[in-house]
């Protein structure tokens, strides 16, 4: 197994986790984010997962397609039997005035399960290319500086310390290194199944966008902002994969 | 075949975009067996188009940066600015619209125009797709023929308990439609004349679908349904249009 690139995947996933703590940025500031903030932070994220997933898509045209449409059947599956292990399927993500503990753990676990699919597509696309690999962390980085914004939108208020709402929104996204890890050691070791790898990740990615980022979005800022800031941040991830060399 | 192959590809290209005006006819179908169309119907048909219609912007997206980085972007920002453009247009519609206390007459007219205003961005995907390769034109002709019939629907939910006929739901669907084969002639032409403009017709295509996706029919998806059922579906029939594109 190449020791480099398995540090490399262990080293860029963590640097994409630990973005996670500058999600507490605004309130370091001094200030507190609008509703109307959050929306467009969750549109962002869920334009760079749209990205993300293109480029997996992108990657594995060139592959057998049966396997990769089962392995993203499997993802859809994933994440939705887990949502409803969890009882979190409707579950609203950013309600800053909901304090019950039931609340609060439940949005941890969302967090964290959410992490793992896309450690996985971390993991995919530094099998693939150490390059893409790179890339795919850094757009997940940005990706996580969003979505820990809209964590702290529920942590803070709650009187969560702004040192430990940076801490936990890092610690909901410890399992993207992990996995990430995890996935290319599977890869290295068993590359036959990278299609239906591959396809999980982009199953997984997609329905975590359709189910947790954008349904939060809408009840957020206006349809219209929301729809700008995806499609911009989808095109602008799938335009940049062009310039990886 | 008159032997000009430029004129019948146009003709399939007219062909082949009032085949997808045709198929919004078919939402007023249901009406049939329907007496009354749940709001959740139109959100799930919605999640199905949705779906369909971002597995097709991967594909144009995918073909567009084969010819280059910059133009599929600056041509997606400009689907985005057409889509905004053309509802601001509308907006303008619905605040005159509104200020008349003209009832069911005035909520039908708006249905009508809506769904009117986004097929010109369906008709240039439409167009731009034909000149984008055979393939992939078949498969946004299919996905947009598709999308149209919930759009269909959604006329007829308006229509049809306002009294008019299942044929008038139909018609007014299908009128609804018609930009598409306006439109996707002078796109292709357009394309056909300017071949470096291609990346960014396709960039267009995709920019216009995801923000029609992103603006039009999941806000209302979300609105009348639950979130599981709508990821199933959405992201589902995502991979069923991932597939096709894979094997036809």
């Amino acid at each position: 197994m190449p020791v480099d690139r398995t540090l490399a995947t262990l080293l860029y996933g963590a640097i994409a986790a630990a973005a996670a703590a500058f999600g507490v940025g605004p309130w370091a500031f001094g200030r507190r984010p609008s509703r109307r903030l959050i929306g467009l932070a969750n549109a962002l994220a869920a334009g760079l997962m749209l990205g993300a997933a293109y480029i997996l898509v992108s990657e594995g045209l060139t592959g057998p397609a049966a396997p990769g449409a089962a392995g993203a059947v499997l993802g859809i599956l994933f994440v939705y039997g887990s949502h409803a292990f969890g009882g979190t399927a409707d579950l609203q993500l950013n309600l800053p005035d909901e304090v019950s503990p039931e609340y609060g753990y439940k949005v941890v676990v969302v967090n964290s399960l959410h992490s793992a699919s896309e450690g996985i597509a971390i993991g995919v696309a530094m099998f693939l290319d150490l390059r893409l690999g790179i890339f795919m962390a850094l757009a997940f980085a940005v990706h996580n500086v969003a979505e820990a914004t809209a964590l702290c939108s529920v942590l803070v208020p709650r009187g969560v310390s702004l040192g430990r709402a940076a801490a936990l929104s890092v610690l909901t996204d410890v399992s993207q290194p992990l996995m990430a890890v995890a996935t290319y050691a599977v890869l290295v070791a068993a590359p036959v199944i990278l299609p239906p790898t591959l396809g999980f990740a982009v199953g997984a990615i997609i329905y975590l966008t359709v189910v947790e980022l954008l349904p939060e979005a809408y009840t957020q800022a206006h349809e219209v902002g929301i729809g700008v800031t995806a499609a911009v941040a989808m095109s602008a991830v799938a335009v940049l994969r062009v310039f990886l060399p | 075949m008159n032997g000009d192959p430029e004129t019948s590809q146009i003709l399939r290209v007219l062909l082949w975009a009032t085949v997808t005006a045709l198929a919004t006819g078919l939402g007023a179908l249901p009406f049939l067996v329907l007496r009354r169309v749940t709001s959740g119907a139109v959100a799930y048909a919605n999640a199905i188009a949705s779906g369909l219609m971002l597995g097709a912007s991967f594909g144009l997206l995918a073909e567009g940066t084969e010819h280059g980085a910059w133009q599929p972007f600056v041509g997606a920002n400009l689907g985005v600015l057409f889509i905004l453009a053309t509802r601001r247009w509308l907006d303008e519609r619905d605040i005159e619209f509104g200020s008349v206390r003209g009832e069911g007459a005035r909520k039908m007219l708006l249905i009508v125009i809506v769904m009117a205003v986004h097929s010109f961005a369906e008709g240039v995907a439409v167009g731009a797709a034909f000149a984008g390769g055979l393939t992939l034109a078949a498969f946004v002709t299919i996905a947009i023929a598709i999308h149209n019939i919930p759009e269909g629907l959604a006329i007829s939910a308006v229509l049809r308990p306002r009294g008019r006929s299942i044929a008038a739901c139909a018609g007014w669907s299908v009128f609804s439609s018609l930009p598409q084969p306006l439109m996707a002639v002078p796109a292709f032409v357009f394309v056909e004349a300017f071949r470096p403009s291609l990346p960014y017709a396709l960039g267009f295509a995709a920019g216009a679908m995801v923000l029609m996706v992103l603006l039009e029919l999941l806000p209302e998806s979300y609105e009348h349904g639950r979130r599981a059922p709508i990821g199933i579906l959405l992201s589902l029939s995502l991979v069923g249009m991932l597939l096709l594109q894979r094997y036809l």
